[in-house]
């Protein structure tokens, strides 16, 4: 099963094939406990995010490395995040990495987008509860074809 | 209390119950190991049951590659997953069915039948442009250097259940 994420096998498959692999995919995933009403539907944002991430993944494989997440508080200061966001793509921009693209369902992110050291990929999730697996399967690999698209678009230039 | 009714001495009960209990403690000690001495005899039959029913009928199946996803548990060691699996399925010109792995040779894209506007009738990749005959041969000349794997099949009350793919040499 070919893989392309930052474990040990995949960073093997990644150093001898570095030409082909010019896309990185950094996934911004917020985090918080302090507001109870919106636990639930910001943990299922989360859970669909990550889910989308490992299709888009699978799709890509040949030329894209899947980051790990970037995690923060939901609350927290984007100006800071922001700094703290540059180091991680100065330190990835060591390696020959063209195509940068950070993936988040965060709203927030849209509004402070020309100042990331990247390309958003905003991602707003529809999902309920109500929905069965097979039903989330299907809408989340229609948004993988869709964003597919769109990471190839950029490809082409 | 006459030795009649108690044919039993203290040594003799003392003597039976730990013995009993002594074995019950080495039945414990040896009986996982026995069984993971003959734990792969008893996993041989699973072996058979690799096909999964991607809920595909026969008749639905044409010549134009159609793709289909479906869903396998999978045990990695400890670690139990849900993996889900793509193929695209079509009739042959002899009527077989085909089912390829959409895996791409080069470097584990997912390709996908005329996936380019440019390339009619071929899986294309859309990483690094790899380009595979309808038959799944690759494309001299584009990046990968074998053609896609292919599954195993079979049909059963109508219904296409796909095995395991299975890689093939260089074109």
């Amino acid at each position: 099963m070919y893989t392309m994420k930052w474990v040990k096998h995949d960073l093997q498959h990644y150093v001898q094939e570095k030409e082909y692999i010019d896309t990185i995919i950094i996934p911004l995933l917020p985090f918080q406990l302090s507001n109870e009403s919106n636990l639930e539907k910001d943990a299922l944002q989360n859970e669909l995010l990550s889910v989308f991430n490992r299709e888009l993944e699978k799709e890509l494989t040949g030329r894209v490395l899947l980051a790990p997440d970037y995690h923060y508080l939901a609350s927290a200061d984007k100006q800071v995040e922001l700094e703290r966001l540059d180091t991680w793509v100065n330190d990835i921009q060591t390696q020959p990495f063209p195509f940068v693209f950070f993936i988040t369902s965060d709203a927030e992110w849209k509004k402070i987008e020309q100042k990331l050291g990247g390309n958003l990929l905003w991602l707003p999730f529809i999902a309920t509860e109500s929905m069965k697996p097979s039903e989330v399967q299907s809408a989340v690999r229609t948004q993988v074809k869709e964003v597919t698209g769109l990471i190839r678009s950029y490809w082409k230039g | 209390m006459s030795e009649d009714k108690q044919p039993v001495s203290r040594r003799q009960f003392l003597n039976y119950t730990l013995t009993g209990v002594g074995g019950f403690m080495a039945a414990g000690i040896m009986i996982s190991p026995l069984r993971m001495a003959i734990d792969p005899v008893l996993q041989q039959g699973e072996g058979e049951s690799d096909f999964t029913n991607v809920q595909l009928a026969e008749g639905d199946i044409t010549n134009e590659p159609q793709r289909v996803d479906w869903e396998v548990e999978q045990v990695d060691g400890w670690y139990e997953s849900t993996v889900s699996k793509t193929a695209w399925v079509y009739k042959d010109d002899n009527g077989d069915i085909v089912a390829l792995s959409p895996i791409c040779t080069h470097l584990g894209c997912v390709v996908s039948w005329e996936g380019s506007e440019d390339h009619p009738e071929r899986f294309y990749c859309p990483c690094h442009d790899g380009l595979y005959y309808k038959d799944g041969v690759n494309v001299e000349g584009t990046p990968p250097t074998a053609p896609l794997p292919v599954y195993e099949h079979k049909i059963e009350n109508g219904m296409l259940f796909l095995g395991k793919s299975q890689p093939r040499g260089e074109a």
